[in-house]
């Protein structure tokens, strides 16, 4: 729908251009809208009147939680939400996700309700108040939705992850004639919010000229920082991708923001599966927007003004896409402060129960006789001691 | 004759069987709610229970009633008095549930032991009034609900409220279920404070002379005093303070408004006055329109409910139907459920309860939900203070001083 939205906004912005082929002010990606309808997660479930009226704000910090099997499939989706409300006021904040079950999470000052795809929050806060909710997601529709991909394989003594960026997508860009010094200031506010941390302001830039829709959608992904640690058994002999530290193996890059999009560790040795533990965060563009030939400023650059267009664009894109990833669940403020680090742990094992007709069949069967008997002799006992007392 | 008993027997069970859906297809049936409250225990609560059930269900069956599918049902209400006995109350239970009643809704007396019945034919029980914690528990009942607000909140934002004003309170509670089960939560909030309690005490209920007990709370050093118990005990200790000329501030849950104490007090209005007590809010943010439109209907309807005091003026004193409110909204939530469920089988209502929302009287959003069967929040605790027979919210709380007065005066 989001998407539809956009490119119905870029027809509309298009129009006019190529009827007048005058000067004009077209919008820049950002802050919103998002490419894709989630991130954020939604659901189905009918909406509740939901209110965070004006006076109050909401800022979101969250951690969901992969819990990973041997070969790197997600088998389970925690969350756990911290939204820190500040003014005055009632507020009822619906969060829709596909929700097992909810508890509030430590020094949470109220506690969260639970609905079929909800977890619901209502109450009064008075100047400040945390509302926080540890919730069990069902995996299925939640998947498609985490950043990263894991692909993990043994071939004898070698064990191999890859990690993928899976935030990609296709977005629709225009093109035009547009000012170099504009761009380049542009490039530079852009970076500067980027390097902050910011969310994206809104920005025109000033096209001559008719605006047309690029032949190819640009591929954006959110850029990722990815951390992580493999723990082995035993220290293993040789890593390629990380560097191995005693039993562990140790790395950390930048998925996307022109570095390659997926990456692969190799161990050799180290005795067996290791635990994992991989953290990422959607970060900001920096290579992406660092002015050419080390210069501090785009100003100074000589690229042409459409080089310089499509990297504002592009940029721009990537940093929504990223502040989209930071709001894995909803936070009720639409212009509130969001971060979400994202967790893939190996998942704990589960024994499974021993087979019928096993050895371990065969012991339950004594236990149980064993149980019989037992009980048998404790009645005559009690018995006995009864007829003597 | 005793063919004649097993005939008549078997005419009753069938009666008993088309009371919940009775009617042609044609013709609309009949959902019934039964409402079981303690109308000759505590006549202002059941009678306020009553006509707030009566006055939502008047809304709806003059608009058509339901419409489920294709059949188009009215809401009967039928009235049970538990005379505030548990066993009453489980009689009571038992004749609703065989009149086919979709729901019971009750005060709370006797729920530890209805709601079991209840659950066997998948029908909601909704408390309206009793605060209790143990009475509702998402996991243990599914089937209970409560829209009232909870003596756990009333004690946290009690100790909320008290705590930071430093003053060294003494905790009081009488000997009946309402005071013990009060006085287990009051004493949980403040234990994370001890040093805020002078004394804790355990009052007679119904005793109308404690003067000795709080002569005793006097020496003990407090400095307020937290009285949770009926509202002849709160009377009673106002009675006894203030006739020894004891200034103290004194705290209550709900049982502080109700008409009683002031009935009781009457000749001395000036002991009423600075008396405090805790319940639910009766306005949202929205601010008091949807109420005071609620309220009028509800007079239009029944009457103002007459405290039986005047102001030094000499007006009226009327009491706002709080727990009026409850039970109105209760049949409004219970309706979306039944819509939301496309059903009128209690089982699926009963489920549906707590996945759905109602606009409430007050304007606020009143449902249950999964994890939560108390349609009050902690949150939605205020306080208000008396003064000249009327209360307003206090202005040293946050959430109360944000809340405007309700006119209570005719």
């Amino acid at each position: 729908m989001r998407r539809a939205l956009a490119a119905t906004a870029l027809a509309a912005a298009l129009a006019p251009a190529v009827a007048h082929a005058d000067t004009q002010q077209v919008l820049l990606p950002g802050p919103t809208p998002y490419p894709t309808p989630s991130p954020p997660l939604a659901t189905t479930a009918p909406t509740v009147g939901a209110t965070l009226t004006f006076r109050i704000r909401a800022s979101s910090e969250q951690r969901v939680t992969a819990g990973v099997a041997d070969d790197g499939s997600v088998v389970a989706v925690r969350a756990l939400q911290k939204l820190r409300l500040t003014g005055t006021g009632d507020y009822l904040i619906v969060v829709q996700a596909p929700v097992l079950d909810v508890r509030a999470a430590a020094g949470s000052q109220s506690q969260p309700g639970q609905r079929r795809g909800q977890i619901l929050w209502a109450g009064f806060a008075s100047r400040r108040r945390l509302l926080s909710a540890q919730a069990t997601l069902r995996p299925g529709p939640v998947l498609p939705f985490l950043p990263l991909r894991l692909r993990a394989s043994r071939d004898g003594d070698r064990y191999m992850l890859t990690l993928a960026n899976a935030t990609t997508t296709s977005e629709v860009a225009f093109h035009g004639a547009a000012s170099r010094a504009e761009l380049a200031s542009l490039l530079d506010r852009t970076r500067r919010e980027s390097l902050a941390g910011r969310r994206l302001t809104p920005v025109y830039a000033t096209i001559a000229g008719p605006v047309s829709q690029r032949p190819q959608k640009p591929r954006i992904a959110a850029p990722l920082r990815v951390t992580g640690e493999l723990r082995f058994p035993r220290a293993p002999s040789a890593a390629a991708g990380g560097v191995v530290d005693g039993h562990s193996v140790r790395f950390s890059f930048v998925l996307g923001d022109e570095q390659p999009l997926a990456r692969r560790v190799e161990v050799t040795g180290g005795g067996g599966a290791p635990r994992l533990h991989v953290e990422a965060r959607p970060a900001a563009v920096v290579r992406g927007l660092r002015p050419p030939a080390g210069a501090a400023s785009w100003r100074s650059t000589r690229l042409p003004p459409a080089a310089l267009l499509r990297t504002l664009i592009d940029t721009r894109m990537q940093l929504v896409r990223s502040d989209q990833y930071q709001a894995f669940l909803a936070n009720p403020d639409p212009v509130g402060r969001n971060r979400t680090s994202y967790v893939y742990e190996t998942a704990a094992v589960r024994h499974r129960a021993p087979l019928a007709g096993s050895s371990g069949g065969g012991s339950g069967t004594l236990v149980i006789l064993l149980a019989i008997v037992g009980a048998i002799v404790a009645a005559g006992a009690g018995l006995i001691a009864w007829a003597h007392s | 004759m005793r063919r004649l008993v097993i005939l008549l027997a078997g005419v009753t069970v069938l009666a008993a069987g088309c009371g919940g859906s009775s009617g042609t297809s044609d013709s609309p049936k009949h959902l019934v709610i039964a409402v079981d409250v303690p109308v000759t225990g505590s006549p202002y609560v059941a009678q306020t229970i009553r006509q707030g059930v009566e006055l939502a269900t008047s809304n709806l069956n003059g608009g058509g009633g339901l419409r489920v599918g294709d059949r188009s049902y009215l809401l009967d209400v039928k009235l049970y008095d538990n005379h505030l006995s548990a066993r009453q109350a489980v009689e009571d239970a038992r004749r609703a549930l065989d009149a086919g009643a979709v729901t019971i809704v009750t005060d709370g007396t006797g729920v530890d032991a209805t709601w079991q019945l209840a659950r066997r034919r998948g029908v909601s029980v909704c408390i309206t009034y009793d605060g209790g914690s143990g009475l509702v528990d998402a996991e243990r009942r599914p089937n209970v609900f409560r829209i009232a607000p909870t003596n756990h909140g009333i004690a946290f934002r009690y100790a909320e409220y008290l705590i930071p004003k430093q003053l060294k309170v003494g905790l009081l509670s009488d000997d009946s279920a309402y005071g013990r089960e009060g006085a287990a939560d009051v004493d949980h909030a403040f234990s994370a404070d001890p040093k805020s309690v002078a004394i804790t005490l355990t009052l007679p209920a119904g005793q109308p002379d404690l003067s000795a007990q709080v002569l005793r709370a006097r020496r003990s050093g407090a400095t307020a005093l937290l009285v949770w118990g009926q509202p002849p005990t709160i009377a009673a200790v106002l009675s006894a303070a203030r006739s020894i000329g004891w200034k103290v501030p004194v705290y209550t849950p709900p049982t502080g408004a109700d008409p009683f104490v002031r009935q009781q007090l009457a000749d001395h209005p000036t002991w009423v006055d600075g008396l405090t007590f805790a319940s639910g809010r009766l306005t949202a943010e929205v601010g008091i329109g949807p109420f005071t439109s609620f309220q009028s209907q509800y007079e239009a309807t029944y009457g103002a409910d007459p405290v039986g005091v005047k102001t030094r003026e000499g007006r009226a004193v009327v009491q706002p139907p709080e727990f009026g409110m409850y039970s109105y909204d209760f049949v409004h939530v219970l309706v979306a459920a039944i819509t939301h469920a496309a059903s009128v089988d209690p089982a699926k209502v009963t489920s549906a309860l707590s996945q759905v929302t109602a606009q409430g009287a007050n304007g606020d959003q009143r449902g249950f939900n999964e994890h939560n069967h108390d349609g009050v929040v902690d949150d939605d605790v205020y306080f208000a203070r008396f003064r000249d027979m009327t209360y307003q919210p206090v202005q040293d709380d946050p959430l109360s001083a944000t809340l405007p007065p309700i006119p209570q005066t005719r």
